[in-house]
This record gives C-alpha cells, sequence and structure tokens, in this order.
C-alpha cells in the first residue's frame, strides 16, 4: 500500500537522480519512505537513493515492492508545474500508480518487479581520501573536461593538499587544481583514478544542483559521490566504476 | 580536402552534378514512351526541396525488393539494368497520393494504367541510400486496375490513427513484416498519429532507426553472448566482418572503408568510424549504411536471445562499382550473420580473426568501442 503526496519539485528531484543512469527500477516502499539501487546495464554506475517519509507532504505506507518505468514517469512530470503537489496512490493489486496533480489524473502501469534486474550487492571499496566541494564546481570541471576529452582523471595529493581534475584529449588538455580555499579535505591521503564522461556528464546535472557533494576516491577505485537531495531528507549515493588505461 | 566517402552524391561540393555519379548517365536502351500499363510495385518520393516534393507510385514490370534480387543471385548490373527501367513520376506528390497509397498499402505489385505529359526520359539517379532510379516523367493520370492486397498485421496499424509511427514501425516489424514493406508504408504517409508522406530517402533510415531502437531495449534485457563470434559476407565489394562481444548491454560500432579508387575513395583509402554507447548522438557520418547495418545486427541479437557489444566493419572496394542503397549493407550484413561464426577464446583472437578476415588491419586501433571494453573497469572487477 502506498498513499503519499509529494511537492513536485521534490519528486523530481527523485527522478532525475534515477533516470541519470537507469530507464527503470525497482523501488522498494516501507512505514519509513522509499528507497531504491540500480545499476546500469553496464555494470559500471550505480545508485543507491533514500527517501524519507519526512520528504512527503502525506506519507502512509506498507512494505512494498514496485516496480518504474523511470523514462516514461519523467515525460510525465514535463507536464506538472513547479510547486503543484502530487498526489501518488498505488493500486490495491499493486499494478498501477496513479499520479495525479492539477486536474490531471495518470494511471501508469507499473513494471513487473521480476522483469527487472536484483538489486545490485555493492562492491567492495577502498577509498582512503575523502574531500567536500560544491556541486557546482564539480558539475562546471565535468561540463569543462567533456570540451576537450572522453574521460577526466581525479587526483588527491596528499603533500599540498590539492584535489585535481585533468582531462586529456588527443590534442587538447585541461587541468583543474583545488586547494584549501576551494574544498574542504575530510581525509587526506594519496588517490588518483580515471572515469569515463559519458556517465560523469549525466551524474553531473543531478550533482550539480546540491550545495555539498562527499567525494570519496582511492587508486584505480570506483569514485563515490554523497549527496542529499529534497531539503536534506533524501540521500543519493553514487559510484562509478574507473577506466584503466593500458598502454 | 574532398569528403565524397561522407557526402555520397548529396553535392556538399558545391558542384552542379556529382562528378561520380555522372559515370553512370547513358546506360539504358528503353524507349521514350508516354503510356504505361503495368505493376507498380512500390512508391517513391523524392527529397530534394521538402516539403513540395515530387514522387509518386513507382513503374516497373519487375520485383522491386531487394531481398528478391540477392535470393535470385543478381548480379550489380542486372539489378542496375532492372532500375535503369524503372519510371518514377516526377509530379507534385499531391496529385497521386491517393493512388500511391494503394499501391504501398498492397503487398503484392498492383497494375496501374498511367499517361504522361511528355514521353519519359532518361534521368538514372543514384543517392547511396535509395536504390537507383532510371527514367522519369511527368504522371497526367493513373489508375489503379486492381484491388490491394493487405495483410492483418499493416491493415490493423494503418487504420489505427492513435498509434504513433515509431510504434507502428516497431510492432509491424515485430509481427514479421520485413523494413522494406514499413517503409513503403511510412513513405506513403500511411503510419502514424500525424499521417504526412516521406521521402523514401528519409523514410529507410527513419525504419531503420524506429525499428532499432525498439529492439535495442529488447536485447539488453538478454543475457549476454558466451563467446566473442566473428562473422563475415562478401557482397557486391563490400566485404562485412562482424564482432560480436558478449556483454550485459548494447554498444555499436561501424568503421568503413573506402578503397583507393573505389566509388567515393579517391586517391587514397577513406576510413570513417562512427559508434554509440548509450545513446546515439548526431546524425551517423556513415549516413544510412549505419542505421542498416545496426538493424541487422540487433535483428540477430533479438532473434538469438543474447546481447553484445558488437563492431561492424565494411571495407569497399572498387568492384562496388555503383552505390545501390542502403540495402546492400542491411542484406550484406544479414548475410554475414547467417554465415558460421568463428568462435575465438578472447578478445584479440577475435581481432586478429577479423584483421585475417579482411585482409587488412586498417580498422585496428581505430575501434573506440574496443579500447572502452578494454579499459573499462566494471564493478565486477570490485566484488
Amino acid at each position: 500500500m502506498l498513499k503519499a503526496t509529494i511537492d513536485a519539485d521534490t519528486f523530481r528531484e527523485l527522478i532525475d537522480a534515477i533516470s541519470a543512469l537507469v530507464g527503470e527500477c525497482r523501488l522498494h516502499v516501507s512505514e519509513s519512505g522509499i528507497a531504491t539501487r540500480a545499476v546500469d546495464t553496464s555494470n559500471v554506475a550505480m545508485i543507491s537513493l533514500e527517501l524519507d517519509a519526512a520528504a512527503f507532504q502525506t506519507y502512509s505506507a506498507t512494505q512494498t515492492e514496485i516496480g518504474l518505468d523511470i523514462a516514461k514517469m519523467k515525460n510525465i512530470l514535463g507536464m506538472v508545474g513547479k510547486n503543484d503537489p502530487i498526489d501518488l496512490e498505488l493500486d490495491a493489486e499493486g499494478r498501477k500508480l496513479s499520479v495525479s496533480f492539477k486536474s490531471y489524473r495518470y494511471s501508469i502501469s507499473l513494471l513487473d518487479t521480476k522483469t527487472i534486474r536484483k538489486d545490485p550487492n555493492p562492491p567492495t571499496l577502498n577509498l582512503p581520501a575523502v574531500v567536500k566541494v560544491t556541486g557546482e564546481v564539480l558539475n562546471n570541471a565535468i561540463k569543462a573536461a567533456s570540451v576537450v576529452s572522453d574521460k577526466i582523471a581525479f587526483k588527491i595529493d596528499p603533500t599540498k593538499p590539492a584535489f585535481t581534475m585533468i582531462a586529456e584529449g588527443d590534442t587538447d588538455n585541461i587541468k583543474l587544481e583545488l586547494g584549501k580555499d576551494e574544498i574542504e579535505f575530510v581525509q587526506v591521503a594519496e588517490a588518483r583514478s580515471l572515469f569515463s564522461l559519458d556517465y560523469l556528464k549525466d551524474m553531473g546535472k543531478v550533482i550539480g544542483r546540491s550545495n555539498l557533494i562527499e567525494i570519496q576516491l582511492g587508486i584505480d577505485h570506483p569514485v563515490q559521490f554523497l549527496f542529499t537531495i529534497a531539503q536534506d531528507s533524501g540521500r543519493v549515493t553514487y559510484l562509478l566504476a574507473p577506466r584503466i588505461e593500458a598502454d | 580536402m574532398i569528403r565524397c566517402a561522407e557526402c555520397k552524391g548529396k553535392g556538399l561540393c558545391g558542384l552542379p552534378k556529382c562528378p561520380i555519379m555522372q559515370r553512370f548517365y547513358a546506360l539504358t536502351d528503353e524507349k521514350p514512351q508516354s503510356e504505361y500499363m503495368g505493376p507498380s510495385p512500390s512508391i517513391f518520393i523524392g527529397s530534394s526541396g521538402y516539403p513540395r516534393v515530387v514522387g509518386g507510385p513507382l513503374l516497373l514490370r519487375e520485383s522491386d525488393t531487394p531481398t528478391d534480387w540477392i535470393a535470385r543471385g543478381l548480379g550489380m548490373d542486372e539489378i542496375v539494368g532492372i532500375r535503369s527501367k524503372t519510371i518514377r513520376g516526377s509530379q507534385p506528390v499531391k496529385n497521386v497520393l491517393q493512388k500511391a497509397q494503394e499501391v504501398a498499402l498492397s503487398s503484392r505489385p498492383l497494375d496501374v494504367e498511367a499517361r504522361f505529359e511528355k514521353p519519359i526520359r532518361y534521368d538514372l539517379s543514384f543517392d547511396g541510400t535509395v536504390a537507383p532510379i532510371g527514367l522519369c516523367g511527368k504522371l497526367s493520370h493513373v489508375s489503379v486496375l486492381d484491388n490491394a492486397v493487405v495483410e492483418p498485421a499493416v491493415d490493423r496499424y494503418t487504420s489505427d490513427t492513435e498509434v504513433l509511427a515509431t510504434e507502428a514501425a516497431s510492432a509491424l516489424f515485430l509481427d514479421g513484416i520485413d523494413v522494406y514493406r514499413i517503409t513503403s508504408l511510412l513513405t506513403a504517409g500511411l503510419l502514424g498519429s500525424k499521417r504526412r508522406f516521406v521521402p523514401t530517402r528519409w523514410a529507410i533510415t527513419a525504419v531503420d532507426d524506429m525499428v532499432s531502437k525498439d529492439l535495442r531495449k529488447r536485447v539488453e534485457r538478454l543475457l549476454p553472448l558466451q563467446e566473442i563470434f566473428v562473422h563475415s559476407a562478401l557482397l557486391y565489394g563490400n566485404r562485412i566482418v562482424v564482432l560480436l562481444l558478449p556483454s550485459p548491454d548494447f554498444a555499436f560500432e561501424m568503421i568503413e572503408r573506402w578503397q583507393t579508387n573505389s566509388l567515393w575513395g579517391g586517391k587514397e583509402d577513406v576510413v570513417v568510424v562512427d559508434g554509440e554507447k548509450r545513446k546515439k548522438q548526431r546524425y551517423s557520418p556513415i549516413a544510412g549504411a549505419y542505421y542498416s547495418a545496426r538493424l541487422a545486427v540487433l535483428e540477430y541479437l533479438a532473434m538469438t536471445g543474447r546481447s553484445a557489444r558488437v563492431v561492424v566493419i565494411r571495407d569497399i572496394s572498387g568492384d562496388y562499382w555503383a552505390p545501390l542503397g542502403t540495402w546492400v549493407i542491411r542484406e550484406a550484413t544479414r548475410a554475414a550473420l547467417k554465415s558460421p561464426p568463428v568462435p575465438c577464446a578472447d578478445l584479440q583472437a577475435g581481432e586478429a580473426m577479423a584483421t585475417a578476415l579482411l585482409g587488412s588491419s586498417f580498422w585496428q586501433g581505430r575501434s573506440e568501442l574496443i579500447r572502452d571494453l578494454r579499459s573499462q573497469r566494471t564493478f565486477a572487477d570490485f566484488v
């Protein structure tokens, strides 16, 4: 069972965060809120997300699982105004979700949860370096890098300390170095990993809206981005596997 | 630098007529006539000057379907011969649209009676995407003598004005209607919720793309292929090598080489590479061929029930002396995938096999997809 009212902007944040990586997901609904964990088809990017009941204007639910076509939901949200409240209600059989706003009332067929990939197991990570930076700085660096290349290296030099982002293309390259003034070093350790901008660009659009991102980094290891959505009542973790160039 | 391999006769160099196309003038022996009585197998609409375009039913006494030509084992000169006898109407489409729709709707050629304003003239046009057409004349009158024979699935989707063209095209394809038929229907403006006729050249690529997008979604739900497989075929001087690389997601890349002195090659080899990972950005520089090859590949994966990343390498020699249309690539890739696969132990062996089949290593190091496969780690590496 699920019956809830949510602010359109908050709901859009939720859907955007998921749709950056996957087109469909399995949503776990419980008394305390909703949660999902999904990995993209290539097994390269992962999202885990929790949204507390407090993020909703009204919320009542019992434990259940629903399969959501995120791409379809995103299209529907195009119709909703900025601050319209959205009513969500699951039908008795759990097959359809009704989404109502203003005078519109959509009835959306849910996906059979059996057809969606199982929740992925989080990988074992060894990410000793932790920094915090504003979403805007990170997103701008990603955008700048994608002009010259299709990959970007994140590095942490513990001696200075400094956080460096380097993108090298065939002919051009770009380097951004952030010191103590621009960025908060939570745990200093040596780290360097290379990532595909293809995924980062999509993540960046979501990350860019957040005030503070925690970046966890290792050596040739996945990167983990942690940030909150919905005025801190939702938490998102993005994980991205690295590239390792053998040349 | 003249980039004929990317333009393929569209006229991007600014010359009034493509110098390469000029070679094909004066090849026919058809007598000027001002009347035609016989079958009309399909419809043709030009793209120049859109939306004020010319076209109508195509008049031809032989089969118009490329799969038939291949089944009959026709050579290139025979196909050019058939096509040079083909007559296209050069009157505004709206004058004959209804008649053309009847022709497009029918699964077998309909008999028509046509009169031309002036005797038809020879105007063989090649354009890389569409099969060549030899004769043209302004139709002053057309009447359809037959009744259209329509498959149930075609009847259903052409009568439905709610369903979008994209959905209708993929639904028809799943019902076993071939892309050549679907292209005809789309050209005649018989699909979709906002019906309009579509120039043949655009409809061919549009159908390839619409059907592929739907197939891609299905393929990505499938289990990965078990082994690396290499397939190969040769059709009219087009050597196609398909490298299937097991993966839970789909990615596609096409590498095309026009050899020295081949049709678009010029004085040196021209290699064009294009690919897609998660989604296709911009129109492919390989043009319609890219979409046709991708369709053949996805069709194969959906049929075998396995997902893979795919590299298609097309090597074109001078034997391909006239551009026959993108159907050549679609059929060559289909033929390659029908050939017995060569299993390879690892990526290196796969690359070596592809090079051996091509007899050249021009493509190695150019594949972004293979580079990506080597360097991108997945979460499976971090358990």
